[in-house]
């Protein structure tokens, strides 16, 4: 199972902080390929729900995935949709995390291109420490789950 | 699979709620949307055609109960169950941690039933998986129907693999059986998270480790740096 040490997740912060202040994008998110959001940076906004963003981004991208599938092509590198005020730039990671980048008018995509290159290295970098470094430590037993009651509060 | 974030203190689990056609996944998500806490939900998202059938899934996220100090999340999916709409389900079934099974109870819709299930193994077997080591529960809706298959011949249908799972009859629209459904999957996923996670502590600590409350003190460490 994916585990996400504060360590870790200060590497990932620390790589889309540098990602975001040198293309000048508002925001940006790793997701899971299942649709979870692993660790974001900046603002969007405050409508703007996070985990529905990365529900959708995911789904969108798979389904790219699947479109180059069908014309010979192992997967497209990115994808962009470009709106009058914003625009989202969505690009692999690795195997199973992808980077989405939200801005303006204020940045280009050339340069969210650009510097998406190198993030997306160093984030798959950190990633893959955090994968081979893992330490494991409790979170809750199957006791603690027994003595639930409500779950959802009903 | 499930997410353990220990920056946020969080657990993140994805739920797919799979069946035929019309046999009431999104009403399951959307009673669901009405009944839970605005502080505990976010919005329904439905990608629908005009006609309101699913095109590609409904997403519904929640947060439930805290335990040990740890937020648990459940990310709530539909799948389209059109037999056309198959890639699509494959691509919502990525990372699924926990699935309900929705069977449609009417008489006349126990083939699309059997052929959904089927392909709910299929599509998980693609996947590398087994639905024996994905934790599910079986949900008969549409019970207030005029034409309903006696439970007992639903069981007799779909409940039928090496270890019978929780069913529950439903009637989605006005909410029965829509949250003992819910509840169900999300104990039988908390309860499996529980079990690996333990596992996964003994291991790591008989491979020479330190012992966990030793590591969580030097994850928080790093943390404090901060």
């Amino acid at each position: 199972m994916p585990i996400l040490t504060i360590h870790a997740v200060n590497q990932l912060l620390e790589g889309l902080e540098d990602f975001l202040d040198k293309s000048e994008a508002g925001f940006a998110m790793i997701i899971d390929r299942g649709g979870a959001v692993l660790c974001q940076q900046g603002s969007i906004a405050e409508a703007a729900d996070p985990s529905i963003i990365a529900a959708l981004a995911a789904g969108s991208f798979a389904a790219t995935k699947e479109l180059a599938l069908r014309i010979g092509e192992a997967e497209f590198s990115a994808l962009h949709q470009e709106g009058e005020h914003s625009q989202i730039f969505i690009c692999g990671v690795d195997n199973d995390t992808v980077l989405v980048t939200i801005f303006g008018p204020q940045t280009t995509l050339g340069l969210v291109r650009f510097y998406s290159v190198r993030t997306v290295k160093r984030i798959a970098a950190a990633l893959q420490e955090s994968r081979t470094n893992q330490r494991i430590v409790p979170v809750f037993s199957a006791q603690d789950v027994q003595s639930t009651q409500n779950i959802f509060g009903r | 699979m499930a997410i353990i974030n220990y920056a946020n203190k969080e657990v993140q689990f994805k739920v797919v709620y799979y069946g035929p056609a019309l046999c009431g996944k999104t009403t399951n998500l959307a009673y669901i949307h009405g009944q839970v806490n605005d502080n505990n939900k976010g919005e329904l998202v439905s990608l629908a055609t005009a006609a309101d059938r699913t095109l590609f899934f409904d997403f519904l996220p929640l947060n439930a109960v805290v335990i040990k100090g740890f937020k648990t999340k459940f990310q709530l999916y539909t799948v389209p169950g059109q037999v056309i709409y198959n890639a699509t389900r494959q691509l919502v079934l990525r990372s699924v941690d926990g699935i309900v099974f929705v069977a449609d109870s009417q008489w006349e819709k126990m083939e699309e039933n059997i052929e959904s299930f089927k392909n709910l193994q299929d599509n998980i077997a693609r996947q590398g998986q087994s639905l024996d080591n994905i934790p599910y529960v079986l949900q008969y809706n549409k019970r207030d129907m005029p034409n309903p298959a006696p439970v007992h011949y639903l069981e007799y249908i779909l409940n039928n693999r090496k270890v019978r799972v929780p069913s529950f009859v439903a009637v989605a629209t006005t909410g029965q059986g829509v949250f003992a459904t819910l509840n169900a999957v999300s104990r039988l996923l908390l309860q499996k998270f529980a079990w690996e996670n333990e596992q996964a502590v003994s291991r790591h600590q008989h491979a020479g480790h330190p012992p966990a409350s030793t590591s969580l003190s030097g994850i928080a460490a790093v943390s404090s740096r901060r």
